[in-house]
């Protein structure tokens, strides 16, 4: 079996490679047929790069040790589950994983542009065949999954603990996707570039894939900060470690570009901007490969220095110069005909936004990477930690919280003073009486006053949105309430899911804002029978007990949690394990989560004869709608994507007549009364 | 190609705004990031400077306390991996020039703390040549795999 996944891995790299040949001679001597091949090519591609992925799967789950990967990240008493996950629990298994999702997306895209878009589909195609042999030229030459041991081991290395949770088995596939789905949108950006068709058939054809990568970036960050939060035991879920950052760069960019194509469809400006934004977006997931790879940043994490680097960089490198060639090569054509009328516009809030979200990437990319410039520079490695990003991103999060409010409501090219006081007039006076509020509850610090103020100014404007939509269906079509605000979902599902979306994001940013700000902790070492207080808590410390299986021990403290008057609310169990194969503790947090704040008790340690125990407790306000913010993005991103009539029949138009006058190109989402 | 002031004039007051953010940032948060070895040679410029010390637990010299919450332990150099032979035990003996202790109040032990393991000390030097550390952290074990880890 692993011979035949190492044979299929062959086989693909010369498919992949003779996908990009047959596409461009088809094109160039106007040969359909080697078109189709190409095509057919890269469907056999994926199905190799299928077959691979089984043969390591059937290994890991077969406990095959001659493999060094499967003796390197798996073991016999390894949950079934977790023998799954192991597949991108290390380097080469990783990189399978990924390229198995690229030439998986490659072949739906393949699939979809069989008939449309002749011109800029299989350039596009060329393009993400090259993507996937740079990945197969590593699982071939560089970094190779199926590598025999010399001699087998009777018992593999097991994964890393830390790994073997339930968030762990879904983030890497999640921001994988993400990461992954993103080349798609950025290929076709680059066919346009090369073939010089530069309207905004490439955004149309590739949205869905936009939205999709933009949905598993967001999940995958959610996942990661959720699996933080409950594995590693330190009370927060963001550290804005280079790894952290590397995931979360890509996701600030893309929502920019999900935001500035919409500009594109309706004005017909920012063309430049949107080709370099996907290219920007593509590019940050190589290099966040890279700096998670190459070991130049250092982490936490200490990454596995495995020489995959250097190849990392050099392709990078190749793209971004290519890609910047290419614009510069399509400049004349990428000129936008006008400046916006006015700074009291839509286009002009999202050109903001836009920058505000590229700003913060901007920021984070330079917190990641000044240890390497100022050792460039200044012969010193100097680092920028957590304060940093705070105090960068925090006032830009503001302003860019500011613009949701202000984008959605505010009219196309231009405003009136009127309008904007109808419009603005019942936000404002929310937001502000919310920040008297926060103040008349004793809150004083001037970023708090200010965010809770803009989080209701924002929720305001949504009403507002949702109750024009309502009321001018009520009057057209005479629905009742209810009826009315689901057809207006329905029958505008982009552009309501994206108002659903921004109220998640306001609702993790109101979380965010209050665990941040709010959180308090105790350290304590304490015997059985002991107390001690957080907050209105108080905790008293029940005793240990200890377990021992196959797979590791387990030492569970049972701590009593009462209320200030005496009530018992709970009893919490936090424990420590120590794994046996590597050996290694871990942690096992237990939280108490309520809407107004996460009782989170950790372990932090037994003595030796096992009669006290050192607690460390968090008190954390508000953290709980971080989740619930992220569940209404993900509820906000399925509206958006669910399929809806009107909109495939103007795709199937513009596709069709190949250049529809742009009066007719409006969205179908703009139908919705109240925005222009 | 028509000029367009207002896109201009925006832009740059954003991208101002966060030039300076930046800026006044990393005048305010930066700590130096040094290894022992560094830390030794230039001891007598760091005076009350922030520092990230990357190090190495030297064997049988971590102490816990934990009804004070008190950590010491004395860091080595982490030796060159090139120079490593790939069946080295976990620790390793380091020149005995480069050393500091480390002192740690009020947080819990980490985890992964052991002798030989790699960790990043947070805190600044005293003139006792002792660190006294605001936080402990440990690197996770080398087969660890960061695009998992978050």
């Amino acid at each position: 079996m692993p011979e035949l996944g190492k044979l299929a891995l062959a086989i693909a790299l010369v498919l992949a490679i003779y996908s990009i040949v047959a596409n461009i001679y088809g094109l160039r001597r106007n040969q359909p047929d080697f078109v189709v091949s190409a095509r057919h090519a890269l469907w056999s591609m994926c199905a190799m790069v299928t077959i691979a992925v089984v043969a390591l799967w059937t290994a890991l789950l077969r406990s095959d040790f001659s493999l060094e990967y499967v003796a390197a990240y798996s073991s016999t008493t390894l949950p079934t589950v977790y023998k799954i996950t192991s597949l991108w629990g290390g380097q080469q298994g990783s990189l399978l994983f990924w390229t198995w999702l690229l030439s998986i997306f490659t072949s739906i895209a393949a699939f979809q542009n069989r008939r449309r878009n002749p011109e800029i589909a299989p350039y596009a195609l060329a393009v993400l065949a090259g993507v996937a042999i740079f990945f197969l030229g590593m699982l071939n030459f560089v970094t190779r999954p199926f590598d025999f041991l010399a001699v087998v081991p009777p018992e593999g290395a097991d994964l890393n603990p830390l790994l073997q949770n339930y968030w762990m088995a879904i983030h890497p596939p999640s921001l994988y996707t993400g990461y992954v789905s993103a080349t798609v949108p950025f290929a076709f950006g680059a066919a346009a570039l090369i073939t010089g068709k530069l309207d905004d058939a490439w955004i149309r054809s590739t949205r869905r894939w936009a939205i999709f990568s933009w949905f598993f970036l967001t999940l995958g960050n959610m996942f990661g900060a959720r699996w933080a939060y409950e594995v590693l035991g330190w009370g927060g879920y963001w550290a804005w470690d280079p790894v952290e950052n590397a995931a979360f760069m890509p996701w600030l960019v893309m929502t920019a570009y999900l935001h500035s194509v919409m500009i594109q469809e309706r004005k017909d400006m920012l063309k430049i901007w949107n080709l370099s934004l996907i290219g920007l977006a593509f590019g940050l997931t190589l290099f966040g490969t890279f700096i998670t790879r190459s070991g130049v940043i250092s982490s936490v994490h200490s990454f596995t220095q495995s020489g995959l680097g250097p190849y990392f960089l050099t392709f990078l490198i190749i793209v971004t110069l290519a890609y910047i060639a290419l614009l510069i090569f399509r400049s004349n054509q990428l000129r936008s005909p006008a400046d916006f009328e006015s700074y009291l516009s839509r286009e002009a809030a999202f050109l903001f936004n836009n920058l505000f979200l590229v700003g913060i990437a901007f920021a984070v990319f330079w917190g990641t990477i000044f240890p390497v410039l100022s050792e460039a520079v200044r012969g010193v490695k100097i680092t920028v930690g957590p304060p940093f990003f705070n105090r960068v991103n925090g006032p830009l999060a503001l302003g860019l919280v500011f613009l949701m409010g202000v984008g959605p409501l505010i009219a196309w090219r231009r405003t009136t003073a009127d309008n904007l006081l109808k419009s603005f007039a019942a936000p404002i006076i929310l937001g502000v009486s919310s920040g008297v509020v926060a103040a008349a509850m004793g809150i004083r610090q001037w970023y708090v006053i200010t965010a809770l103020s803009l989080a209701a100014f924002v929720m305001g404007t949504i009403i507002v949105e949702f109750r024009r939509g309502m009321n001018a269906r009520r009057h057209m079509v005479s629905e009742p309430r209810a009826k009315a605000l689901v057809n207006l979902v329905a029958k505008n599902n982009r552009r309501y899911g994206g108002y659903v979306i921004h109220v998640g994001v306001i609702v993790a940013f109101v979380g965010i804002v209050g665990s941040s700000f709010f959180r308090t902790d105790v350290k304590k070492s304490v015997h059985p029978g002991d107390s001690f207080t957080i907050g209105s808590f108080t905790l008293r410390f029940l005793g240990l007990k200890q377990v021992e299986t196959a797979h590791l021990e387990t030492a569970t403290a049972r701590v009593e949690v009462l209320r200030a008057d005496g009530r018992e609310i709970t009893v919490m169990e936090p424990s420590k394990l120590f794994y046996k194969r590597p050996q290694q503790p871990a942690t096992k947090v237990a939280i108490r989560s309520t809407p107004f704040a996460d009782l989170y008790v950790v372990l932090a340690g037994i003595d030796d004869v096992g009669e006290s125990a050192t607690f460390e407790v968090f008190l954390t306000p508000l953290v709980f709608w971080l989740w619930a913010g992220g569940l209404l993005m993900v509820l906000g991103t399925v509206i958006v994507m669910w399929p809806n009539v009107r909109e495939r029949a103007a795709i199937a138009v513009v596709l069709s007549g190949a250049g529809a006058p742009a009066g007719d190109r409006a969205p179908a989402s703009d139908a919705a009364p109240g925005g222009d | 190609m028509r000029v367009r002031p207002r896109f201009y004039f925006g832009g740059a007051l954003i991208a101002l705004a966060v030039a300076y953010l930046i800026f006044s940032a990393v005048r305010s948060t930066s700590e130096y990031y040094l290894t022992v070895a560094e830390v030794n040679a230039r001891q007598a410029e760091l005076g009350s400077q922030a520092l990230r010390v990357a190090g190495r637990v030297k064997d049988g010299t971590i102490s816990w306390e934990p009804n004070s919450l008190t950590l010491k332990f004395v860091i080595v150099p982490i030796p060159d991996p090139a120079a490593a032979s790939p069946v080295q035990a976990v620790s390793i003996k380091a020149p005995a020039d480069a050393s500091f202790g480390v002192i740690c109040v009020g947080q819990p032990k980490p985890d992964m703390l052991a002798p030989g393991r790699d960790v990043i000390v947070e805190g600044k030097l005293g003139a006792d040549g002792v660190i006294t550390a605001t936080q402990v952290m440990t690197s996770c074990p080398s087969k660890y795999q960061p695009k998992q880890s978050q």
